[in-house]
């Protein structure tokens, strides 16, 4: 698991930069045509984010864009705010603003993104009457795909139309941008986020959404310990990471915990409200020396931390349509607050 | 995702923060000392990786539920459990 976290993990920093790169370029703050053209102009966006790549002429650009493309990889360049305004003198003949936002875009990611863009930039350009002259902005481009492959942390930003073009509020700009690509993102992954529209409510769905996932990594582990009668300790190991070895010290509370697994399990559906200084339970997926705060150290101890308290919400996530919302609403019965039985009182006074 | 919504008032800047905070308590490696204000965008980035990561473990968890289910004797008290589990 960590070896393939390690892999999505380099995966999805592609993506995101990808992502990200493909959403910068789209300078608009129009959050509908913004989210429209997210989802439709994403390859060539890379082509056009190119200092220049006048929206609605593409194709101006094609090397450029397309060195930029494939020299990817590199983060954002920070163009500096009298460059900006430079550019935007020579370019006010043209047209009024230049306009366009400069990113590396890695060539595979694109490709998944491909086709995307073009369309948002059509309208974009259309809308943005700022044109800028290609061959001006050639060479800068030409420049900046050279850099390009070197990681950088700048961003290349452009001022628009109407818009102040201090530093300041570029930067702001650029990082306001950056968190709408990333909602947006985190939008697709999130199901049901399409039709909630603002910061605050999509914010809520992803939450309610990351809780309910990890119950429900929670209540496949517990299955799945549960399916193992012979307790072993290998498999609960893993599932509890380094939790059980330091919680457990104590060999009773492994033997404890080893003996009726049979019967912990289903209690432990039951487990009541853990006071907040009450040590884990083992078996109970929570084992956790700490009481469920809001930082359980750990991958594994997330949905194993997905403590108890998180289970009694499962009222609240009981709505959520993720397909197994039998299971959830399965679970309000047995969550009340019963006595934990004695066994498990032995874990607690053990640990 | 403008400032638009809190100029018109719709949503509060505080509510966001509360939000953004509540989130960050989800995520596994927040950590905890002082709980350091993150960045919003990284904060984002890490809520992307960290929901892909949940569903690769749902699917792998899946998988071994499967797995087992179809393999295991089916009077044994652990599918018993299981059964009952999915039944309630």
């Amino acid at each position: 698991m960590a070896q393939s976290g390690g892999d999505v993990s380099r995966h999805r920093k592609a993506h995101l930069e990808t992502v990200e790169s493909l959403c910068l370029g789209l300078l608009d703050d129009d959050k509908s045509r913004a989210m429209f053209g997210y989802l439709q102009e994403w390859p060539d966006l890379g082509s056009m984010c190119y200092p220049n790549a006048s929206l609605g002429e593409p194709p101006l650009a094609p090397e450029a864009s397309n060195g930029s493309g494939s020299s990817g990889g590199g983060g954002f360049r920070k163009r500096r705010p009298d460059a900006c305004l430079v550019t935007k003198g020579e370019s006010n003949s043209v047209c009024k603003r230049p306009r366009g936002k400069q990113q590396p875009c890695n060539p595979d990611q694109m490709a998944a993104a491909v086709g995307k863009g073009k369309t948002e930039r059509a309208r974009a350009g259309a809308k943005k009457k700022a044109e800028l002259a290609l061959p001006k902005d050639s060479p800068a481009t030409s420049a900046s795909t050279v850099t390009a492959g070197q990681k950088t942390d700048y961003i290349h930003v452009r001022a628009r139309r109407g818009q102040a073009t201090d530093s300041h509020s570029l930067a702001e700009r650029v990082r306001r941008e950056r968190i709408s690509e990333r909602m947006k993102y985190l939008q697709e992954l999130v199901p049901g986020c399409n039709k909630v529209t603002g910061k605050a409510g999509m914010l809520d769905e992803i939450i309610n959404y990351v809780q309910s996932l990890q119950k429900q990594v929670e209540f496949l582990s517990m299955k799945i310990a549960a399916s193992n009668p012979v307790v072993n300790f290998d498999i609960i190991e893993d599932l509890f990471g380094r939790q059980l070895s330091q919680a457990a010290c104590n060999p009773a509370a492994l033997a404890a915990m080893a003996m009726p697994i049979g019967q912990v399990e289903p209690s432990c559906l039951q487990m009541s409200p853990l006071p907040a200084g009450s040590p884990g339970f083992g078996l109970e997926m929570v084992v956790n020396n700490n009481p469920y705060s809001p930082a359980p150290g750990g991958a594994m101890s997330v949905p194993a931390g997905a403590s108890v308290e998180s289970c009694l919400d499962v009222h609240g996530a009981a709505g959520w349509d993720i397909g197994s919302q039998s299971l959830f609403t399965g679970f309000d019965a047995p969550f009340q607050p019963v006595q934990s039985d004695c066994l498990l009182d032995n874990l607690k006074m053990e640990m | 995702m403008s400032s638009r919504r809190s100029s018109r008032g719709a949503i509060s800047d505080e509510e966001i923060n509360e939000l953004i905070s509540k989130l960050q308590s989800l995520l596994p490696n927040s950590r905890r000392r002082g709980s350091s204000q993150a960045s919003t965008t990284k904060l984002l980035k890490e809520t992307c990786n960290y929901i892909k990561s949940l569903h690769r473990e749902v699917d792998d968890l899946s998988d071994r539920l499967s797995d087992l289910m179809s393999t295991m004797d089916h009077n044994s008290p652990g599918a018993e459990i299981v059964r009952s589990i999915l039944r309630s």
